[in-house]
């Protein structure tokens, strides 16, 4: 594809999309590097790195493995990345374009509710629904996508209103198109790229807040997590401080790695455009 | 003039039944959650029977029907009431006036100095776009940005206050010191140093990013082109044209932080031990206190739509040739 | 303005010079309000806010740990007194031998905050309008207080109307009987009194001053009965909710004190290296905590006795107390704590870890290993209150895994749990920490018994109904004699270890860390939520 090809373009795309793909293979193919449960008790507690070599990374107060925690850990950082993007895209984007391509009172309507979400504090939103459905991974995402939709619908909308008026959707309409097939056909094809390079900072942004709420204790308690593991480091944080640092530094660079390839995409997408615009004239 | 009147007019109409909805999902978040207010309080206790929680329950209203609840709290509201904390056995507004302040001082700080900063690094980093200045900076800016804010208020007060001493560990000034102007406030100010430096050094990376990007874009317009054509000094290229309008997206920026302003706080708050307005949160969904968690939703939703109302006016200064709508488009 | 700053210099020159502290512990600039003249000003670490403050209304040692050094019981547990009971406000107590009245001796020239005089009649008020019908401990051991007679101003008769034990009255006092004046509370809504908060009480510290999210402070009570008491000139209890925050508070030199184990276990060995700090262990023998797996017995399988036994031998006590508790705590044989030596019966039923014998039992019971080896999957809800009920839920679930059952953890917050786990028992196996509190009937055998209303918390909502052990229960409550009572309670213990009830795994106290120079650290076995009258710091 072009736009692969222009993300590796940049060198910005390219380091992230290499990191990526080393994290996605991680993610993947965890069972398989670090076999076993990974909340396990596997020796004795509170070992120091690299000085076992069946443990490489030492062990927690409790005597689990941190190598195996922090590699299962990708899994979990990835997918709650992830699909708390893509639900929070998703709503969004109907919701933007059901707003955008309405008009009036539901058009007002619906906004008002996007403003809602805005303005109520997503970290706190979604702190206040873990605590009361429960710790779990499906809680989480949702949790975490109630808090992010709101920008992707704004923005879908913005993308819709101006869409809306070029000559190629009023060809369409002329020619009898029905609206939904224009919505469709038509509109969210050019619509979507700038909603989706909001999808890096979305992804970004999930992660961290999910770390942050297993820090505060509202983490899944059947699966790994960064967060969770970064927490209970604390309570030795003095005399084993590793605990705390190796999952936090796990964290930093699958952050990094979201941003550089959001980074790539974004630059990749002006330039495809740019292009685009050469080749369209002076109706773009 | 007239046309910031109307503005603030419209905007003043639709905040209305926005809030109407950020109270009834706050509202339905905390009704329908397992355990109420009663359960948490026997949990704190350590037991009760059931007749000291039936009794608990009636006295604080809780064994009426959700409607009614819903629809007694918007009453008392339209008279400013902002109801009875049940876990703190005062008045909500008593509770917000007081922790407030302290949440306020620290995240105005954090996002001032972030602001300054970033804006600054950004336009050192626009200026030159592509040159080694910067990628350092860039980078620089990416990792911050990456960092957990927990993790890092975790290490600086490990090195800055247990280690090194230079600064309290905990809290917002000296307990009972007696302290007063002066005195107090440099106590403050240096119990709050760490939490604000937290803060301020992922905020920072934020602000120094959009700067920087949106520097890039200003760039490439007609009229700097202009400006370059006219021979005007690099510099002043940069200052007067470029930064002023690259300051525009900022503005947006800052009307969003806004919003995360109070979940932002909530961790930070809770390592430092700041009692402030993020903890109270987090006690209220803990103790299922909905009197207290609407009243603290509600004045962090006014305060934002307070600040991104302010935000567009500045908007609409910065540059007149755009509708102050246009901003939140 | 610029005097204060000259003033402020040269004190600090002086401060340097004195050769008294050494370089590395100088304090810094910020915190020199901390250094006291004379009695000192103990700066401690709370990491609870109770907003009802009332000892009287709610036994809890959040409220307890603050409040008993204004407001006082009528006896407090010692080491060293007769029966290990030494007296507070109650200099003699002596029960009937028909077991329906205690005569209490009150001590004579108290005098409340305010300047009124201590009398019977607080006494009485106390325990009639507070402690039998609002306090939540207070409900079950004056069930049968019918009356509180007051033929002197120093003299109470607690009346009852059915024989009551002295042995658990006397178990009960420190916790159940602390006394609040009449003439503050009398003809108000008890509930709503804001001395509730603002205490006036007898003890060695009057209420000060609170301020939400920061401290407490309490000052010093210049007329209490007490000879050369107390020795502290003030108490600031100061606001850390964060664990970690209380260790390095304590390093950074901003507290001089952190009790209930504030200081995570797993830092102990650490901390305790840090020149002019001391780990002090003892001071919790009264208040045991006890790790217990909460068991539903509706659930078929667990409804069987064999599947119960193969749960407890597939706990390994060692590894929960050397891993999880640090070393600081002891396994538990049965319902009734080691150091409760009035009551504890080691004579039980065991469970030594045991996995192939847990195996073993498991398949005889019929439930035989599936072909991915799962026998049946259970929901285990560790409760959130302590990091230690939370690590070993993690550890339960391993364990419980290697006999073949799937156990899915549930992580709730405090008001959820206790939903999920005491009202809708919403859950298969759940850990709890109990408290045993001096005797078995104080909320030891409520644990156990069988017909409770749903929606009691830290009581048996499991569904387990033994009628023999109820009987023992009832005939236990109403023996007075002393040793036919503490033989009811052996034979309670024999039958909860071989019966499994519940599973007890471990018992533990907490653990104080203070700096050096705090003094008479601990002189009682309930020391942190005593009075503190002997408390001092080392000037």
């Amino acid at each position: 594809m072009r736009l692969v090809r222009l993300i590796f373009g940049t060198t910005e795309g390219a380091v992230g999309a290499v990191l990526l793909s080393l994290l996605v293979f991680i993610a993947l193919f965890a069972p398989v590097l670090s076999p076993g449960d990974p909340l396990d008790i596997a020796g004795p507690p509170l070992l120091h790195p690299f000085s076992m070599a069946r443990l490489p990374l030492g062990t927690d107060s409790l005597g689990r493995d941190v190598l195996a925690g922090i590699i299962h850990g990708t899994r979990t950082s990835l997918t709650v990345g992830l699909a708390a993007a893509f639900a929070a895209i998703a709503v969004g984007v109907c919701v933007g374009l059901a707003a955008g391509f309405s008009g009036g009172l539901v058009d007002e309507a619906l906004m008002r509710v996007v403003d809602a979400f805005q303005i109520l504090p997503g970290f706190l939103l979604a702190l206040a629904l873990v605590s009361v459905a429960g710790a779990s991974l499906p809680v989480v995402v949702l949790a975490i996508a109630l808090g992010a939709w709101a920008a992707p619908a704004r923005l879908m909308r913005a993308q819709v209103l101006s869409i809306r008026e070029r000559d190629y959707v009023a060809a369409a309409r002329v020619t009898g198109m029905h609206p939904l097939e224009i919505a469709v056909k038509e509109i969210l094809p050019n619509a979507l790229p700038p909603v989706l390079t909001l999808a890096a900072v979305i992804v970004a942004a999930a992660i961290l807040t999910e770390s942050a709420l297993s820090f505060l204790g509202l983490g899944d308690p059947n699966i790994v997590t960064w967060g969770t593991m970064i927490a209970e480091g604390r309570n030795v944080l003095r005399s084993a401080p590793f605990l705390s640092v190796l999952p936090g530094l796990a964290l930093v660079v699958t952050v990094i790695t979201v941003y550089l390839v959001g980074e790539g995409v974004t630059q990749a997408l002006a330039e495809g455009k740019a292009g685009q615009v050469d080749r369209q004239g002076p109706t773009a | 003039m007239t046309a910031a009147l109307r503005l603030i007019r419209r905007r003043l109409a639709t905040s209305i039944p926005v809030l109407l909805i950020v109270i009834v999902l706050t509202f339905v978040l905390l009704e329908f959650s397992s355990g109420d207010a009663v359960d948490a309080y026997l949990v704190s206790i350590g037991g009760g029977d059931p007749a000291v929680a039936a009794n608990l329950r009636h006295a604080y209203g809780l064994d009426q029907s959700h409607l009614a609840r819903l629809w007694l709290y918007l009453s008392s509201l339209a008279r400013l009431d902002l109801g009875w904390s049940v876990a703190f056995e005062r008045p909500v507004a008593d509770l917000i006036v007081e922790r407030l302040p302290n949440t306020l001082l620290l995240m105005g700080s954090a996002t001032a100095l972030a602001f300054g900063l970033g804006t600054s690094f950004g336009i050192v980093a626009g200026a030159r776009p592509e040159s080694a200045t910067d990628r350092v900076i860039s980078t620089v800016s990416l990792i911050l940005y990456a960092i957990p804010g927990f993790w890092l208020g975790l290490v600086l007060n490990i090195v800055f206050a247990v280690k090194l001493r230079w600064l309290p560990s905990a809290g917002l000034e000296t307990i009972a010191s007696g302290r007063t102007g002066w005195a107090r406030m440099l106590d403050i100010a240096m119990h709050l140093a760490l939490p604000v430096g937290t803060l301020a050094a992922i905020y920072m990376a934020l602000f120094m990013r959009v700067m920087r990007a949106s520097m890039a874009e200003v760039w490439r317009l007609d009229f700097v082109t202009f400006a370059r054509a006219k021979g005007l000094s690099h510099r002043r290229i940069v200052l007067r044209h470029v930064a002023r309008n690259a300051l525009l997206p900022l503005v947006t920026m800052l009307g969003l932080q806004s919003a995360a302003m109070l979940g932002g706080s909530v961790v930070i708050e809770s390592i430092f031990a700041i009692p402030g307005f993020g903890r109270l949160a987090q006690e209220a969904v803990t103790q299922r206190d909905t009197p207290l968690l609407l009243g603290i939703i509600l004045t962090s939703a006014v305060l934002v739509i307070v600040v991104n109302l302010l935000l567009d006016l500045v908007y609409a200064l910065l540059d007149p040739r755009l509708q102050p709508s246009d901003r939140s488009a | 303005m610029g005097l204060m700053r000259i003033d402020l210099l040269s004190r600090r020159r002086l401060l340097q010079s004195a050769s008294a502290l050494v370089a590395a512990t100088a304090l810094p600039a910020w915190s020199r309000a901390q250094e006291a003249k004379g009695g000192g000003r103990l700066v401690v670490a709370a990491d609870s806010e109770p907003k009802n403050l009332n000892p009287a209304i709610i036994a809890s040692n959040g409220v307890f740990f603050i409040a008993s050094k204004v407001v006082e019981p009528l006896a407090e547990a010692s080491y060293t007194a007769p029966g290990g009971l030494a007296p507070r406000l109650a200099t003699a107590w002596d029960g009937s031998a028909d077991g329906l009245s205690v005569t209490f001796r009150l001590r004579d020239g108290v005098k409340w905050h305010d300047g009124k005089d201590f009398t019977s009649a607080d006494v009485a008020y106390s325990a009639m309008n507070v402690w039998k019908p609002l306090q939540n401990l207070g409900r079950v051991v004056f069930a049968n207080l019918q009356a509180v007679d007051t033929p002197d101003p120093l003299t109470a008769v607690f009346r009852f109307s059915k024989p009551t034990p002295l042995q658990l009255i006397r178990n009960a006092l420190p916790a159940v009987s602390s006394v609040i004046p009449r003439h503050v509370f009398e003809g108000t809504d008890i509930a709503k009194n804001p001395a509730n908060l603002n205490l006036v009480g007898t003890g060695p510290f009057r209420f000060a001053e609170y301020r939400p999210g920061e401290y407490y402070r309490l000052t010093r009570n210049a007329d209490y009965w007490g000879k050369d008491e107390p020795k502290l000139d003030e108490i600031i209890y100061r606001i850390l909710p964060d664990r970690a925050g209380a260790a390095a508070a304590l390093e950074a030199e901003e507290i001089h004190l952190a009790a209930f184990s504030a200081v995570p276990l797993s830092d102990l060995d650490r901390i305790s290296k840090v020149p002019g700090i001391q780990v002090i262990t003892k001071g919790y023998e009264a208040l045991t905590y006890q790790l217990v797996v909460e068991i539903n017995h509706r659930r078929k399988e667990l409804s069987d006795l064999k599947v119960r036994q193969a749960i407890a031998h597939a706990i390994n006590r060692k590894f929960v107390i050397d891993t999880i508790f640090v070393g600081y705590a002891t396994a538990s044989t049965g319902p009734v704590p080691k150091n409760a030596p009035e009551f504890y019966d080691p004579e039980v039923a065991s469970y030594p870890f045991d996995t192939r014998k847990a195996n073993a039992l498991l398949d005889e019971a019929g439930y035989p290993k599936g072909t991915d080896g799962v026998r049946f999957s259970l929901k285990l809800r560790p409760a959130p209150y302590f990091n230690e009920t939370k690590q070993f839920g993690y550890y339960l679930r391993q364990a419980l895994a290697a006999i073949g059952i799937e156990a899915t953890l549930v992580n709730a917050d405090a008001a959820a749990h206790q939903v999920a786990v005491y009202t809708d028992h919403d859950f298969d196996l759940a850990v709890g920490p109990p408290v045993f509190r001096g005797d078995p009937a104080i909320s030891t055998t409520i644990l156990v018994q069988s017909g409770l209303p749903s929606g009691v918390p830290f009581s048996n909502q499991g569904g387990y109904e033994n009628k023999a052990l109820d009987a023992v229960i009832a005939k236990a409550a109403e023996t007075i004699d002393a040793e036919a009572r503490t033989e009811l309670y052996r034979q309670f213990q024999k039958i909860v270890a071989a019966d499994l009830p519940l599973i007890n795994v471990a018992e533990w106290g907490f653990i104080t860390v203070a700096r050096d120079t705090v003094l008479n650290v601990p002189d009682n076995p309930r020391w942190a939520v005593s009075n503190w009258a002997d408390t001092a710091l080392r000037s």
